[in-house]
């Protein structure tokens, strides 16, 4: 409703009263996700080039989707952005992955450490089963050989259960095993974890395709909380959640069977499911792919 | 792919068109009863909306029914949304001939004037081609012909404030002065299918392109992309 003080006989007809914006109020949280910028990257298994030619910036403190049929690489490329890529046998990496400006490939740089910076959460829950719900949020810290005194720890372990939307829901068996809750649950328990070292981004392949829709619906709300503090990046088959969930959408495609998947369309997540560019895209969020 | 999506906005667009084709018997009838001052047409007018509404809501629940089970995107979002405005334009339609079919009724038994009414019966024609061109540019998705349809309204339009100027003449006429109000909205009802005309045009527009413009904007005379 116009309330502007321009004083036009419009505005005055129609000026109602507004009280503080709630936007001017309540917590700011602080942003700390970082960009990663993509450049030229082709991914290989071996001889075979499995994703060509990509490039694009994965803008801070967005949740940014990746969508396309299955084998167009966009789990390929997610699992790149952290150099897990590089687990499988044979696989090998060209072009460049920046995050924050920084050669995530460069030589002299511990692909450990990239993975503390750059968290993953994947399509099937998977906390260590016998391990305490405790010890399992604070599994990653220990990895990283980081010593912290019991009240530091205990703190760190509410702040990312917290953070991970379950708290509440376990702060009274944080030492019965962490295979002992629901998988939605477990999901959220692998997120603590993801967060609990203080990552700049998360990437999720697939996080909610396991899950009953309840769960489902609880990790989306969670995503729009994380991306206030993370840049996220989740591959989706659902792409319903990719256009409730993402801000971003990057839409891979493969022209056959064989033939490299590639980047066909990046743009706003509302361009992508109401106007997007490229017929291709146009087929696959329409359902008339294939 | 998707074949029960595709099978339901077919079938949607096949029923805005039949509610077209209901809406242009219903303009015809309306125009046939004012001119001829046949009050029995006139009912069979009114009457008729009911089937005009029917097949109205019928499209609102298809189109309810298409968001929740089907969830379109992209074109198909755009080409559910149109279907949901040009119906209501539809309906709407519908409604001005009832208001006319009425008011021929009030004036049944008063003298009528040739010079309005040769100007309805003018109105009228343009008005149900105007609703012809709405009907086939969307199914052609021929958005040239959809802009034409802004040219077409200001025929209307003039005719419009043509009658105004004839019934302020008829100001020295007291047994006139009845029947020329209720003319003058006639007029309007007129006036108002060809913007409804307009508005199932600009909805072809906003499924081809994406973007929603109004062909003729009093505030903005060069348009405007909204």
């Amino acid at each position: 409703m116009a309330t502007s003080e321009s004083g036009t006989k419009v505005d005055e007809l129609t000026r109602v009263h507004v009280g503080a914006s709630r936007t001017g109020a309540g917590q700011q949280l602080t942003a700390t996700g970082k960009a990663i910028e993509v450049s030229d990257l082709n991914l290989y298994y071996g001889s075979f080039l499995a994703v060509q030619d990509v490039s694009m910036t994965i803008q801070a403190n967005k949740v940014t989707a990746f969508i396309g049929s299955s084998g167009c690489g966009k789990s390929t490329v997610l699992r790149s952005l952290n150099r897990m890529h590089e687990l499988v046998p044979g696989a090998r990496v060209e072009g460049t992955v920046t995050l924050d400006g920084t050669d995530i490939y460069a030589a002299d740089v511990d692909p450990v450490s990239i993975r503390r910076h750059i968290g993953m959460v994947f399509q099937a829950p998977n906390p260590f089963p016998t391990m305490s719900i405790y010890d399992n949020v604070i599994a990653g810290v220990k990895l990283n050989g980081k010593r912290m005194p019991k009240r530091e720890l205990d703190d760190l372990v509410e702040h990312s259960l917290r953070g991970a939307g379950l708290w509440d829901e376990v702060k009274d068996r944080l030492g019965k095993p962490g295979a002992g809750i629901s998988g939605g649950q477990q999901q959220r328990l692998c997120i603590a974890r993801a967060i609990a070292v203080s990552p700049d981004v998360l990437l999720m392949d697939e996080p909610c395709s396991a899950l009953d829709p309840i769960s489902t619906s609880a990790i989306e709300d969670l995503i729009a909380e994380l991306k206030t503090q993370y840049t996220i990046v989740i591959v989706t088959h659902n792409m319903q959640q990719a256009a409730r969930v993402s801000d971003m959408t990057a839409f891979f495609n493969i022209v056959e069977t064989g033939k490299p998947g590639h980047l066909v369309e990046y743009d706003l997540t509302e361009k992508i499911f109401t106007q997007p560019a490229d017929k291709r895209t146009e087929d696959y969020v329409t359902g008339r792919f294939g | 792919m998707r074949i029960e999506l595709q099978q339901e906005l077919d079938r949607l667009e096949a029923d805005v068109q039949e509610l077209g084709a209901l809406v242009l018997r219903a303009l015809r009838g309306a125009i046939r009863a004012l001119v001829d001052q046949d009050v029995e047409l006139a009912d069979e007018v009114i009457a008729f909306d009911d089937e005009v509404d029917r097949r109205y809501q019928a499209i609102e629940k298809g189109v309810e029914l298409a968001l929740a089970r089907q969830t379109p995107v992209a074109t198909d979002l755009r080409l559910v949304l149109a279907i949901l405005h040009d119906n209501i334009h539809l309906e709407r339609i519908g409604d001005q001939c009832v208001t006319i079919a009425k008011l021929t009724k009030l004036t049944s038994h008063l003298e009528q004037r040739d010079v309005l009414i040769d100007g309805f019966e003018e109105m009228g024609a343009r008005a149900e081609e105007m609703i012809r061109i709405a009907l086939d540019s969307f199914a052609d998705r021929d958005v040239a012909r959809a802009e034409s349809l802004a040219e077409l309204d200001e025929l209307i339009d003039r005719t419009n404030r043509r009658v105004t100027q004839h019934v302020l003449a008829l100001a020295g006429d007291p047994g006139a002065q009845e029947w020329g109000m209720r003319m003058i909205v006639v007029s309007r009802c007129l006036e108002r299918i060809g913007d409804n005309a307009v508005d199932i045009g600009e909805q072809t527009h906003y499924v081809v392109t994406g973007d929603f413009r109004e062909f003729t904007d009093a505030s903005h005379p060069e348009g405007r992309e909204l």
